[in-house]
């Protein structure tokens, strides 16, 4: 090509090694986390989509209480605070972990992470911020579960007349909450590795509620491999023990230091290899 | 001030951004001109740290992006004023903006004044906006901030004429008040007239930079002057004479001399000029010129012949 204008040689501009800083940086301080949590939580509930969740979570949440008051009240059944807990948390996990997997996704599908890298070029700050604001946002559902619960077993008991029972055992309880939020870390750990709504969306899905409900249960129930195996790869079957004290065909098992491990290992197996993937891709990701 | 050194972006065999070397001065408007492809956006992305670079830097004001605490405080930037989510409200949008550079609310209503957004328009969702109002909503957002330095992808896309000579003015202002301004266009005519100095990419690589003067006077392979008068005659005698190559094009005359030249030999003919102008090659000539090595449009000289009696049914 030929090139009729000259090309002065760029100014001389500082020299190498040591520009002087010519920004006033007085004006600003890094950005603290905290903000960046509160921003992070203001977009989950800001926009339509999250709105719609947040209802039909709590949609569901009423509706599964109704159905066991109602359940209840017609066949005089006596309710433990066991059941309960158990019976609403489905609501909570089922529509949950889509939370964890939006925060990050919707920065790809909406190419928000054009503005919010750009504001925060700390990208792991960025993402460790979604991490707590949607952690906030299970255990603040999760909450919400048990006092619907309470309610639910003082309405059961009205319906019914049968003596109140809060029988919950804290281990049990303690163990729900913990599967929860393990589902729910493994949904932000698919997103940040798959960085694509529907890919995450599916995946997780299939692996955390498909798959155990049509295909573990039977083949464990069958096969003595699938007993052997089952526990390492899969999070429901490996922390049933755990949670109540039984397999996942609810036969019960004795609870063993092998279960804690396998546990530990599905966990990491889930959310700590993809969430690790996931943010080293991000870290390197070219933002467009 | 913004200083890009020996940049290069390479995506495998492909080099977007090849031994890039400028500096955008504080009080100037700097224009980044080349066709679509020829690196300008992907430049501009790695200023924010959005792409690593493969080889090469940019300093802001001596610091790399990264490393300038709440950066959006400093640089204010638009590359895509339609990467921004779509259910968001354009108040929304600068409010999440705001409370991450920690600013109060009142600098929302501020910026949507600035750039002319209503009430009722902030109000809508980012889907329902168009081109030119999600360029005026970007634009916002960059200012938030209130940065020294401003970093605009292709601005004045979608703006419409007053659109366009508002944002002139703005960015001028800023510039007038010691701003670092940086803008990139594909279209010369919208940087000419507020770009105080120019840096033309192609293909990756600056092929030529200076303000409008240096451009053009590297530009010109001897003056050229169109010039009508109510004699031409007579002037294309004169000039003649005066020992300079006459041939008549249009209504007038082109001349290989300067416009200072022939008015002189007018002057002295006694002449009545009606119209005299450089007729040299223009910014735009040498803007095609300097970067049709890599614009995507037909090969010069070859025009599609028209299909006979039309497109066919």
């Amino acid at each position: 090509m030929s090139t009729t204008a000259p090309v002065p040689p760029p100014p001389a501009g500082p020299p190498a090694g040591a520009p002087p800083v010519t920004l006033d940086l007085s004006k600003s301080g890094p950005t603290p986390f905290g903000r960046l949590v509160t921003v992070e939580w203001r977009k989950m509930i800001d926009t339509r989509s999250g709105m719609w969740l947040l209802s039909i979570t709590a949609g569901l949440l009423a509706l599964v209480m109704g159905i066991i008051v109602l359940v209840v009240g017609l066949n005089g059944y006596q309710v433990d605070a066991n059941g309960l807990s158990q019976g609403l948390s489905i609501p909570v996990s089922l529509l949950l972990p889509v939370f964890g997997i939006l925060i990050v996704t919707s920065e790809w599908s909406q190419r928000t992470a054009l503005t919010s890298f750009t504001l925060e070029p700390h990208r792991m700050k960025v993402l460790g911020a979604k991490l707590v604001a949607v952690s906030a946002l299970a255990v603040a559902t999760i909450l919400l579960a048990i006092v619907l619960g309470v309610i639910t077993n003082l309405l059961c008991a009205a319906v019914t007349g049968n003596p109140l029972q809060w029988d919950i055992e804290a281990s049990q309880f303690l163990w729900t909450i913990i599967s929860q939020l393990a589902f729910f870390a493994m949904g932000f750990a698919l997103a940040c590795l798959l960085l694509n709504t529907p890919g995450a969306i599916s995946v997780f899905y299939i692996v955390a509620l498909v798959l155990p409900i049509m295909l573990w249960g039977t083949l464990f129930a069958l096969f003595d491999w699938a007993k052997d195996l089952l526990p390492w790869i899969d999070i429901n079957t490996a922390l049933a023990p755990l949670m109540s004290g039984a397999d996942i065909n609810g036969n019960t098992v004795a609870v063993e230091a092998i279960n804690y491990v396998q546990g530990i290992w599905t966990v990491f197996l889930w959310v700590g290899i993809p969430v690790t993937l996931g943010l080293w891709r991000i870290r390197r990701a070219e933002v467009k | 001030m913004i200083t890009v050194d020996r940049l290069t972006v390479s995506y495998g065999a492909f080099t977007a951004v090849d031994d890039v070397s400028f500096v955008a001065q504080p009080g100037r408007v700097t224009g980044f001109l080349g066709p679509n492809g020829a690196g300008k956006s992907t430049t501009m992305r790695v200023m924010v740290g959005l792409t690593p670079p493969t080889r090469g830097q940019v300093t802001i004001g001596g610091l790399r992006y990264h490393d300038i605490p709440n950066p959006a405080r400093h640089v204010g930037s638009l590359l895509d004023a339609s990467a921004q989510h779509a259910g968001r409200t354009g108040r929304e949008i600068l409010t999440l903006g705001a409370q991450t550079m920690g600013l109060p609310k009142a600098r929302v209503d501020e910026m949507l004044d600035l750039v002319g957004l209503t009430d009722a328009e902030a109000k809508r969702r980012l889907r329902n906006y168009s081109l030119g109002m999600r360029q005026r909503l970007g634009i916002a957002h960059a200012l938030l901030g209130d940065p020294s330095v401003l970093i605009l992808d292709e601005p004045a896309n979608g703006l419409d004429p007053a659109g366009i000579r508002w944002m002139r003015g703005l960015l001028k202002g800023y510039a007038d008040r010691g701003g670092t301004v940086l803008l990139s266009s594909h279209l010369l005519h919208e940087v000419e007239q507020i770009a105080d100095e120019m840096i033309l990419i192609g293909h990756g690589r600056i092929v030529a930079q200076g303000d409008r003067k240096t451009l053009l006077a590297g530009a010109s392979k001897g003056d050229i002057t169109l010039v009508t008068s109510l004699d031409n005659a007579g002037l294309g005698a004169a000039l003649t004479q005066a020992g300079h190559t006459v041939e008549p094009v249009g209504e007038g005359l082109k001349v290989a001399a300067s416009t200072e030249q022939v008015g002189r030999v007018a002057l002295d003919a006694g002449v009545v000029l009606t119209d005299l102008r450089s007729g040299g090659a223009g910014l735009e000539d040498l803007f095609l010129e300097l970067t049709s090595g890599t614009a995507r449009e037909a090969v010069p000289g070859v025009v599609p012949a028209p299909t006979p009696g039309g497109i066919p049914a």
